[in-house]
């Protein structure tokens, strides 16, 4: 049983406050996006929301945001396509190489972004000098990219899901004369929906806050919101880049907690 | 589970493939490439010469540059992997013996959210906190702490700051997971025998997580090696890292071979990490 002693304040008071230092950052840059002030000084003189609309009014950010959810929701589609018929074969059925299936479309969370991003782009350019496609700081090249950052969490979040629903209603659905189609999507879909919604969400995620891999991949007027909020900061700290920040911050904050509503988040890692 | 489709094994693999497509031609393929040009030897005119030499990954261990760049990295990742390690710990045990089911899932979030943020949302925060007029200096400039604004942002102790914040979560998470696993009886009997609460945490539960505690490090030590917008703002120009000097090296120089070797180089280092990292979870005690 619990007891409050001296020991256990100070155990609580250590684990909160390094909370804290992961959690304070981002509440000060949310904060910061208010000030009134053109430099950013603390304490503010006032505030204001005018920050947010002259983030906007830079093409860099607006076309930045634009294009990050652009390439956001391709690459989530794209790796659900790609993912969840993959994760179903894996989980379900039984084939050779299944294993290491398994491993090959996990794998590219084990890359290193910078890594990847180096290989991709250098790979992208020979694409271009042999077969004259340019890949490279395009869209489809970057939503290429993204699909690859997105689909080991949807492997991962449906492959969780598939394990933990009991494959028996498929199996009764498949005996009472439910054709392989219909089984999947009258009884499969439904009961991994939470995983998939959570896939989604996670993939959205992943896509949206990539800088590494993005990095090599842009092209003039094809950056994406984090690229852009990098370049600003080499040479200006001010509300504006707070306002951005805080609106990514808002974004991804919402897609979490709509998969907190489907999953447990603990079981994401 | 058996009579799931007729004809499985073909099914199955057609199903698998689209997906194993695109990550052998769009990762495995690429990464192929540039272990084959790490091998090249670069040429001003012509880009790349078509030869096989070890020259490049000499360079890299010979040069004093590179030689420091890789000692900088190694430095501020292992120190940054320590400070996690030994924080994250008393985090992941809090929100893993937290009996408040709703109070833990806050936690988690509270966790989880910086991670997902990206590196250059989290950098701008930590830019605004250390920057000369940012919170920090005014804060400790309100209470009398020091006189004039102090150089946070663009020093080593920085960065190994902003790569704690960033790496923390990852191990947290982590710890948590294997400690969930721990069963509390055991905590229980040592405090039965006797033994404070810290003792017990120190004798049974430390030992237990030890597995955890290696796959966190490694992987914590990996991403810090792999670090680009960490060092480039919060570290400055001066900060030579090896993530950002594989951007250089390039997007910049454009020289393929040298970049490529230095690209292969933090691929390794990963890989066995990585493995090391999955060895040690799967050796869990319970």
């Amino acid at each position: 049983m619990p007891t409050f002693t001296l020991g256990r304040l100070l155990f609580t008071t250590l684990v909160w406050s390094i909370i804290a230092f992961v959690v304070a950052p981002l509440l000060v840059i949310i904060w910061a996006s208010f000030f009134a002030d053109r430099i950013l000084t603390f304490p503010p003189s006032g505030y204001t929301v005018d920050f947010f609309l002259r983030a906007w009014a830079l093409n860099d950010f607006s076309s930045g945001f634009l294009m990050s959810v652009q390439v956001g929701v391709c690459a989530t589609l794209g790796s659900l396509l790609l993912g969840v018929p993959a994760a179903l074969a894996i989980e379900r059925f039984t084939f050779r190489g299944a294993e290491i299936a398994r491993q090959v479309l996990l794998s590219p969370m084990y890359v290193p972004a910078i890594v990847a991003g180096a290989a991709v782009y250098i790979y992208f350019v020979q694409f271009e000098i042999l077969t004259e496609i340019q890949l490279a700081a395009t869209f489809p090249g970057l939503v290429i990219a993204h699909t690859l950052v997105a689909l080991p969490w949807t492997m991962r979040l449906v492959c969780a899901s598939l394990m933990t629903a009991n494959a028996s209603s498929e199996e009764a659905a498949r005996s009472l004369g439910a054709n392989a189609l219909q089984t999947f999507f009258l009884v499969t879909l439904p009961i991994i929906r939470p995983g998939i919604i959570a896939a989604a969400m996670f993939s959205f995620i992943a896509s949206f806050s990539d800088l590494e891999k993005s990095l090599f991949l842009v092209g003039p007027g094809k950056t994406t919101l984090p690229i852009a909020i990098v370049n600003y900061l080499e040479w200006n700290l001010d509300s504006t880049i707070a306002a951005v920040a805080t609106v990514q911050i808002l974004i991804i904050a919402v897609a979490l907690l709509i998969s907190d509503r489907f999953v447990k988040l603990g079981k994401a890692f | 589970m058996a009579a799931l489709l007729d004809r499985r094994i073909p099914s199955g693999a057609a199903l698998v493939l689209p997906a194993l497509f695109l990550v052998a031609a769009f990762l495995l393929a690429p990464l192929a490439l540039i272990f084959r040009y790490s091998l090249d030897v670069y040429d001003p005119a012509k880009l790349m010469l078509g030869v096989f030499s070890a020259k490049n990954y000499l360079q890299a261990v010979v040069d004093p540059f590179y030689q420091q760049v890789l000692w900088t990295t190694a430095k501020i990742a292992g120190l940054s992997t320590v400070i996690v390690m030994l924080l994250s710990f008393p985090v992941a045990y809090y929100i893993s013996r937290m009996p408040s089911e709703r109070m833990r899932s806050v936690l988690i979030i509270l966790t989880v959210l910086p991670l997902l943020l990206g590196n250059a949302v989290r950098s701008a925060a930590w830019m605004v906190v250390m920057g000369t007029k940012g919170v920090a200096n005014a804060l400790m400039l309100s209470v009398g702490l020091i006189a004039e604004p102090m150089k946070i942002l663009y020093t080593p102790t920085a960065v190994v700051i902003a790569l704690v914040s960033v790496l923390l979560p990852f191990a947290i998470i982590t710890l948590q997971s294997v400690m969930d696993s721990i069963p509390t009886s055991l905590e229980e009997a040592g405090q039965s025998l006797g033994h404070s609460p810290l003792r017990t945490v120190l004798n049974v539960v430390l030992p237990l997580s030890m597995p955890g505690v290696v796959a966190a490090g490694a992987i914590c030590f990996a991403l810090a090696m792999n670090a680009y917008a960490t060092p480039v703002l919060i570290g400055g120009p001066k900060m030579q890292m090896m993530g950002p000097v594989v951007y250089e090296q390039i997007v910049k120089v454009s020289n393929w071979p040298f970049g490529s070797t230095l690209a292969c180089m933090l691929m390794l280092v990963t890989l066995v990490l990585t493995i090391v990292s999955t060895r040690f979870l799967s050796r869990r005690y319970f």
